[in-house]
């Protein structure tokens, strides 16, 4: 790409046609984000990255490893923090926010999945899957309790809900993860490689029933991934790059992923 | 749905903070033997804070009897006017200070006196009493002895001499009769039933028959008349010269001395006087015994923080999960302050348990030196007192809170982003 000026490029095409633009809400944007961590010698990871991510889209993030792309996904759930550049998430400027305001709006706007599951193994599918209301509200009420069953329900764990983590596959137990993280109805969900440590058929799955979630609730997704077939199959798709990112096309992508393969000589 | 464990916490616990109570008791579940060692290591601190504290305040408060059941707690007497000496300067004859004389100095407004004090807190007993010196004898050779003459009744109540009686009565004690001790029967040579001579310090003199004789193991004792002969015996009238006082916190002694020496003009002396060693002692011992207990509960508390400190860093991935999820700082460092406590609980129980089961064994011990015929003495004299079982538990539950803070406040401070790679 045309490595160049300061000139950030704004990340910003809608997908679902060109008159639902307006009518479909911002939920996350960055504004000349960077990130640099500082040591023994300062590593600048971002440089100044300008992206807006709005309900119902679904957004692939890919790149080479240690490009920055779990970072900017930390940041974007406010779970770390920039160096420089605004965050707005549902419209907030997150470094307006104390410690207790982060919490909160983790708790209510952002959802994350991991590589790993994370869930804990004291509890079982259906109180892992509840457990962001426990926090929120320390205990679920009924209703809380039925939407969420419905949702396990919806990703094939209706027969699972008293079993705890060790007892479950792999992709039963990612399944329960996103269920957990749709479980107080945020505004985006940001997964870490949620498929990266499942088979690919297992993978296949689970990245299916995000689609399916991202479908019903219009909740927006970004995902990181090296599954190049998964990141087609999004909306769209950023590529970290040098620091910076930018939108591309499915053909360039294919066409960049063939390099890639040629390159590594697989 | 809800089990009935679901249905207990939702009634014990405040729905605040039921996240953070849930978590704290799985962790603790799930913690298996972790769980019941640093159970274990409070149980062991209060075990020992139980342990230590009865058996020294149980060899305190033996020590304690042994020395005042038999001694009035104050003594209430004329003061000693200050000696003459050279005040007399007009006929400066001599300097020498002038021993007193035997001359007895008198409380003559005894009975109000005595109701004064009656009236005092902390009183137990009072009595008149008239005490003196004077010479037993039967046939030719005198002996001295030390003479008190007081009811025997009120006596017995403070300086009791029945209990002590090997042969014969005190209670019932008439107008010609005398309790003595082994001592003096020995030397007189005279049993029950006898009659003996005795001569006051100043001057008057009756025979008395012998109702009884007492042994109390602690050399030779005086010689026991009734308050009437006792006044006659030193001219008295219907005077006395000492009034003796028992109380009931025996180490609270010295505010009733001075009440006493404020609202009469008489000299009242605490038994802590005579015994100030003995007191020092009991003093070192109590400290030494809350010296054990602070230093057993400072142990716990460093095996409870080290067993936490590990438990935090196992569950770093966990408590960064927690965070993202929208867990607040202060809900993770409640957790883990919650699992503190429930082992602080838990603990401090069981310790308390197993602690006064043990003491209460240990109690069940006998002297094997018992005299026939007579209650064998307990091998240790342990004391369980309520307010230190309830000390140690509070203690050990604070230093094991004080214990689990520091990991919890590591815990809550951990950064989810460098937690979960």
């Amino acid at each position: 790409m045309n490595s160049g000026n300061d000139e950030a490029i704004t990340v910003d095409k809608f997908p679902f046609g060109e008159n639902s633009n307006s009518a479909t809400p911002l939920v996350v944007e960055t504004r000349g984000l960077k990130k640099t961590y500082f040591g023994k010698v300062d590593v600048p990871v971002l440089h100044g990255l300008n992206i807006r991510i709005h309900a119902r889209e679904f957004v692939a993030v890919i790149g080479q490893s240690g490009s920055g792309k779990s970072t900017l996904l930390n940041i974007l759930g406010a779970l770390d923090v920039p160096t420089g550049g605004t965050v707005l998430i549902n419209g907030t400027d997150i470094s307006t926010l104390d410690e207790d305001e982060l919490a909160r709006l983790r708790s209510d706007d952002v959802g994350f999945i991991f590589q790993a599951h994370y869930l804990l193994n004291e509890f079982t599918c259906l109180e892992n899957a509840l457990m962001p209301i426990t926090i929120r509200h320390g205990e679920a009420n009924e209703e809380q309790t039925n939407r969420v069953l419905h949702l396990l329900n919806r990703v094939g764990l209706g027969d699972q809900i008293n079993k705890h983590p060790d007892e479950m596959s792999g992709g039963q137990n990612q399944r329960c993860a996103i269920v957990r993280s749709l479980a107080n109805a945020p505004k985006i969900i940001l997964a870490d490689e949620p498929t990266g440590n499942l088979d690919s058929r297992s993978g296949e799955e689970v990245f299916a029933m995000m689609r399916e979630m991202n479908r019903e609730s219009g909740v927006a997704f970004v995902m990181i991934t090296h599954d190049d077939r998964l990141a087609n199959a999004a909306d769209r798709i950023l590529l970290i790059e040098d620091g910076n990112i930018r939108e591309i096309s499915k053909e360039e992508h294919r066409r960049e992923a063939l390099r890639i393969s040629k390159q590594s000589g697989d | 749905m809800k089990s009935l464990f679901g249905i207990f916490i939702s009634a014990l616990v405040p729905k605040k903070f039921r996240f953070e109570f849930q978590l704290a008791l799985r962790h603790l579940l799930s913690g298996g033997s972790q769980t019941l060692l640093t159970i274990s290591a409070v149980g062991a601190g209060v075990i020992i804070v139980i342990f230590i504290t009865s058996l020294i305040f149980g060899l305190e408060e033996m020590m304690t009897n042994l020395l005042t059941e038999s001694i009035p707690h104050v003594v209430v007497q004329v003061k000693d006017p200050k000696p003459d000496g050279l005040q007399d300067a007009e006929n400066p004859v001599s300097n020498k200070i002038e021993q007193q004389t035997s001359q007895l100095k008198f409380i003559d407004n005894g009975e109000q006196v005595v109701r004064t004090i009656r009236g005092l807190p902390n009183v137990r007993g009072v009595t008149s009493v008239v005490s003196g010196q004077g010479f037993a004898s039967k046939g030719a050779n005198p002996v001295g002895v030390a003479v008190i003459g007081a009811e025997p009744e009120l006596l017995d109540e403070i300086t009791p001499v029945t209990k002590d009686l090997v042969e014969g009565k005190y209670r019932g004690l008439g107008s010609d009769e005398i309790v003595i001790d082994t001592e003096l029967a020995k030397d007189l040579n005279v049993n029950v039933g006898d009659r003996i001579h005795l001569t006051s310090s100043s001057g008057q003199a009756d025979s008395f028959s012998i109702k009884g004789i007492y042994d109390r193991g602690q050399g030779r004792g005086s010689a026991y008349v009734t308050l009437r002969n006792g006044q006659s015996l030193f001219g008295l009238g219907t005077s006395i010269n000492v009034i003796y006082i028992k109380i009931y916190d025996i180490y609270d002694v010295e505010d009733l001395s001075n009440t006493i020496m404020t609202l009469t003009p008489y000299e009242a002396k605490p038994w802590t006087k005579d015994f100030s060693r003995f007191l020092t002692n009991i003093r070192m011992m109590e400290a030494s015994a809350y010296l054990i207990s602070i230093f057993s509960l400072i142990a716990s508390a460093f095996a409870i923080a080290s067993v936490l400190v590990v438990s935090v860093l196992q569950k770093s991935a966990q408590i960064g999960i927690l965070k993202s999820m929208g867990a607040r700082q202060q809900q993770i460092l409640t957790v883990f302050i919650f699992e503190g406590l429930g082992v602080a609980i838990l603990g401090s129980a069981l310790g308390a348990l197993i602690g006064m089961t043990i003491v209460y064994l240990i109690s069940l011990l006998k002297r094997s030196d018992a005299v026939i015929g007579g209650e064998p003495a307990s091998l240790f004299p342990v004391k369980i007192l309520p307010v230190y079982i309830g000390a140690a538990i509070l203690a050990a539950i604070i230093s094991t809170v004080i214990a689990a803070v520091l990991p919890a406040r590591r815990a809550a401070k951990l950064n989810p982003v460098d937690v979960m790679r």
